[in-house]
């Protein structure tokens, strides 16, 4: 078998360069970080989680990095004995699924293998993982950097796209970057510092397949290559900070769009001022059919995505906020965001003996205004620079927080959520939800505090047993969470919807730390939906059970 | 399963053998705030200790701990002459926020952005912030340290004075 | 400079990324992926024109025919695309090639020529428009004359079937794809016949002065794409069907040149052979 080809491979490696360490042959470190996560579930038709065949469900990894000078290699395990809940089965199996060897000095590197590219705010090219969302598009090829004068960086980059255990399409890119400061050296000290860069990225594939269009007797006339072309501008003075993105995409007809010939943008503005204690920031975004991904017929969302168009809205963290997550409509959107955070001083009427943190966030993301054309095969639709439609998403959060003594913090949030169920592909009425959070913190000693949190959302939304969606309803949840002796927490929590909706979610965790591992045990019921993290989403279906982590480096 | 467990358990033997010092890493490409590609060799303190602490604006115990620190730091810069560089994992989505969050809270810490988590891959951070190390005056990691409890900031004062020994 | 030679490598390499990428056309967003000959629902046809197809037995030895080429060119001019004009070149003594000129005969036209009669008669210039019968004879007439008589009679009408053809030169062929829309309901069967045809062929040609040496041939038919009688429509004729064909034509003859070649289309009832439509277009 070939993953048990590597696997020795990979031992013979690291027993080689081990022993060679030891004897002082070679010089150089070996170091890595391990993770095992695992879940024992129960059905439960009430949350309706899945019947699990398996016993025991578990996602491992292990990576291994070697460094000597300015030399590294790396290779990393990992095995999916039954993926976790969540994970596309297509990971089942095990081996060694990322391996690269490294040199790099201060004005050019070189790597060939598995690696993670990002150029600009990734709106052309993003390799990255998020091992939780079991997204990993990491490129395998060769990835350069050079600088060939002082203020300036080129990248190149030619690989495959990571999928499970394979490697598809073909991407190549190319981006430079030039500091305005660094290049021209009268401008060296100038208050006001400018970074502008630009880049290219283009795939390539085989156009030999047959997509029928909704026309009898025709296919598609399937582009082989598609480029996205972005440019980018970072602007600081001071206080000051204006950043822009704008990035376009040729003809690229594809699952995401349904075979349309609609040309691709997406721009990005964000601006923002900040001084001690107060600070501001305004986004604004614009996407139009950006999903630029290397195999043009793939259909699970996730996969084999060569940019990244992140979402406009906060990133939530409190449950009964972050319950209805918002994900970028790659296919159109228009978002706008604004973000104040301002801290009353210390003896002021608000501020008190500590002071006072306010932070107040709300966004607002409609759909594009477009007139439909066509189908697939055609240019799709047309879609007016300024326009918009639906409201997809948008939400108000006003977060106080406050020192009450050395010992005692509180933090009180109130937040408004509007959603439309058609981001995840139904139809409905919007969501309007209310939420109350409150937090407090008592840190008894050095070693020793508490934490307790209490939610309540009120929602106009009511369940429906025709729709499912088990977040419909008004809500109450309270947690409590003690850590102790600097290492362990054990905390309880329960989500209980005791209006219009339907379920108990209960869940005790256990969990200790030790330096750089840990270990985390939690029983109970995991709702289902979309959970985000990083910026992406996932539907977690609901499980119901054990679920254990360690995570450790060295 | 068996053969995953196996695995794991070479994997560590192997490396348990050469558990030493590892080196901070010079050659990875970070951002600095006003928007510019920077090496992290330009993060040092003179031969004196640092903390580089990984976190993220969404990330609730890393500001609780980098507001804990906050308090406490001047007294420890004078005390140790350790110097604490803050390096954020935020992506693009929320990126352009940190340089006016870091202002706004009024964090006296040098900070760079790692959007694609490059350093934290080089320093085996794994995915969960906060990420904690002490890195000695010869540039070696000496202390790491996962999560965040309210007065683990004790435990790190302590282990950066044992870096100084 | 090492340095310089190193940012000479990136760009260059940069320049190769730039031109991955393809341009695709809205016109060719779609490609024919059936098979030939074999029909298709479609679109539909936009023009509803109803336009007549005169064919012209002629030779190069006919002294009289050149003045029906006066008479129809006006024709084909004044009735602005809704007249199509073919001269068939049948194996009569009109139409030997003098000395080394090019042959301009057709074996389909010779075989077109013997059905309709105009061999037999040995009556040159001939003509016919749309296949018309009258008194139970084929309406051939010497075109010198009489032509706007009987398009008009055609044109004025409302069309019973809207046809469209597209020509496409590829690698390995033409490609012709028909367009056809029913505009009223028609239950006999319906055929398909394309042509080919050349313009501009410079050849000697007999006139009422002798012969002129420069003489622009026009219209000439080269081949019969189908069967002599057409193919077959796959249609049920209701009003309102939309129908579509492609045919690939791989027997273009070297000696031909397709910037100056027309294709010709028009759909005729089966067993009447009278024309229902015509189309003609270029060769892109």
């Amino acid at each position: 078998m070939k993953h048990r080809q590597t696997l020795v491979l990979a031992l013979l490696l690291i027993a080689g360069t081990s022993a060679a360490t030891a004897q002082g042959l070679l010089g150089g470190q070996v170091t890595g970080n391990i993770q095992l996560d695992g879940q024992i579930s129960r059905r439960d038709s009430v949350i309706g989680s899945e019947d699990v065949p398996q016993k025991l469900l578990s996602n491992a990894r292990a990576d291994i990095l070697y460094t000597n000078g300015d030399f590294s290699a790396g290779l990393r395990y990992e095995g999916y004995l039954g993926p976790m809940l969540g994970f596309r089965p297509d990971y089942q199996g095990q081996g060694i699924a990322n391996y690269f060897v490294s040199y790099k000095t201060q004005n050019f590197a070189i790597t060939a293998g598995h690696f993670y590219e990002q150029f600009g705010n990734g709106m052309a090219l993003r390799a990255y993982e998020d091992r939780y969302l079991g997204i990993d598009n990491a490129l395998r090829g060769i990835n350069v950097m050079y600088r060939p004068f002082r203020g300036i960086i080129l990248k190149g980059v030619i690989g495959q796209q990571r999928y499970f255990w394979e490697s598809r399409g073909l991407v190549r890119g190319a981006d430079a970057e030039v500091s305005l400061n660094d290049l021209i050296t009268p401008w060296s000290e100038a208050k006001t510092r400018i970074t502008l860069g630009g880049s290219f990225v283009s795939k390539y594939e085989d156009n030999s397949e047959v997509i029928l269009s909704d026309i009898p007797g025709f296919k598609l006339n399937l582009p082989r290559n598609v480029a996205t072309t972005a440019f980018r501008m970072d602007l600081a003075h001071g206080g000051f900070g204006l950043q822009a993105e704008y990035a376009f995409k040729g003809k690229d007809p594809n699952d995401l769009n349904n075979y349309t010939y609609h040309k691709g943008e997406v721009l990005w503005l964000s601006a923002s001022y900040s001084q001690k204690g107060f600070s501001a920031n305004i986004q604004a975004k614009r996407v139009d059919n950006m999903g630029f991904r290397s195999v043009r017929t793939e259909a699970y969302k996730e996969m084999l995505y060569i940019n990244y168009t992140p979402a406009i809205s906060k990133q939530h963290t409190y449950a009964f906020l972050s319950m209805y997550p918002y994900a970028t409509q790659s296919m159109g959107e228009m978002g706008l965001q604004a973000d104040v955070m301002y801290k009353f001083k210390k003896e002021t009427l608000l501020g008190g003996a500590y002071g006072t943190d306010l932070h107040i966030n709300a966004s607002l993301i409609k759909a594009l205004d477009t007139t439909q054309i066509g189908g697939i095969g055609t240019d799709g639709y047309t879609s007016t620079f300024f326009g918009t439609g639906d409201t997809y998403y948008g939400d108000l959060s006003v977060e106080i927080a406050k020192k009450l003594s050395s010992k005692v913090k509180i933090a009180a949030t109130y937040g408004y959520v509007v959603f439309n169920p058609i981001i995840e592909g139904h139809a409905g009425d919007l969501h309007h939800n209310h939420v109350l959070v409150g937090d407090l913190t008592w840190k008894m000693n050095k070693k020793n505090s508490l934490r307790f949190e209490a939610e309540w959302m009120g929602s106009d939304s009511k369940y429906d047993a025709a729709v499912d969606d088990k977040r419909c309803g008004d809500w109450i949840m309270g947690l409590l969470e003690y850590n102790f002796a600097g290492k362990w927490f054990v905390s309880v929590s329960d989500q209980y919807a005791y209006n219009d909706g339907v379920g108990n979610y209960y869940n005790l965790s256990v969990g200790y730390t030790q330096g750089a591992t840990r270990l985390q045990v939690g029983y109970g019921k995991q709702r289902e939906g979309i959970i985000c993290i990083g910026g992406v989403c996932r539907n977690v279906p609901a499980s119901n059970g054990l679920t254990f982590s360690l995570t450790t480096s060295f | 399963m068996k053969k995953g467990i196996l695995t794991l358990a070479a994997l560590l033997l192997a490396t348990v053998a050469m558990a030493q010092n590892a080196k901070f890493p010079g050659n990875v490409t970070l951002k600095s705030l006003d928007g510019k590609s920077v090496e992290s060799s330009v993060i040092e303190n003179g031969g004196q200790p640092m903390i580089i602490s990984f976190w993220a604006t969404w990330c609730k115990p890393c500001n609780t701990e980098l507001d804990a620190i906050k308090e406490v730091y001047e007294e420890w810069q004078q005390e140790t002459g350790v110097k604490l560089v803050a390096i954020s994992i935020d992506d693009a989505r929320s990126a352009s926020r940190v340089k006016p969050w870091v202002n706004g809270k009024d964090w006296p810490y040098e900070v760079y952005l790692d959007q694609n988590k490059d350093l934290a891959r080089a320093m085996n951070v794994g995915a969960d912030v906060p990420y904690t190390f002490i890195v000695n005056g010869k540039g070696e990691i000496v202390w790491q340290h996962k999560g965040y409890q309210p007065g683990n900031e004790e435990e790190l004062i302590e282990a950066v004075k044992e870096a100084l020994k | 400079m090492k340095k310089i030679y190193k940012a000479l490598i990136f760009l260059a390499a940069s320049a190769m990324a730039m031109t991955s990428c393809d341009t695709i056309d809205e016109d060719n967003y779609l490609i024919f992926s059936g098979a030939a000959g074999s029909w298709y629902d479609a679109n539909g046809v936009a023009d509803h024109s109803q336009r007549a197809l005169l064919e012209k037995y002629t030779g190069v030895r006919c002294i009289i025919c050149p003045d029906a080429d006066v008479v129809i060119s006006a024709a084909v001019d004044s009735y602005n695309g809704k007249l199509v004009a073919v001269s068939i070149h049948d194996s009569n003594v009109f139409t030997r090639p003098f000395g080394n000129d090019p042959d301009l005969r057709c074996a389909d036209g010779n075989v077109m020529s013997h059905y309709f009669g105009v061999y037999d008669a040995r009556q040159y210039p001939s003509a016919i428009v749309n296949r018309s019968v009258v008194n139970n004879n084929w309406d051939l007439f010497t075109p010198t004359s009489g032509v706007n008589e009987r398009v008009d009679a055609i044109v004025n009408q409302e069309a019973t079937v809207a046809l469209d053809v597209d020509a496409e030169r590829q690698s390995d062929g033409i490609d012709i794809t028909v367009n056809m829309e029913m505009l009223q309901t028609v239950s006999d069967a319906m055929t398909v016949t394309l042509l080919i045809m050349e313009d501009g062929i410079v050849t000697i040609q007999s006139n009422h002065e002798g012969k002129d040496s420069n003489y622009v041939q026009n219209h000439v038919l080269r081949d019969v794409i189908t069967d002599v009688w057409g193919a077959d429509v796959d249609c049920n004729g209701q009003a309102g069907q939309k129908r579509m064909a492609r045919f690939k034509y791989t027997e273009a003859q070297s000696a031909w040149d397709l910037d100056r070649c027309h294709i010709v289309a028009f759909i005729s009832n089966k067993s009447s052979r009278q024309i229902l439509n015509a189309a003609e277009c270029e060769i892109d």
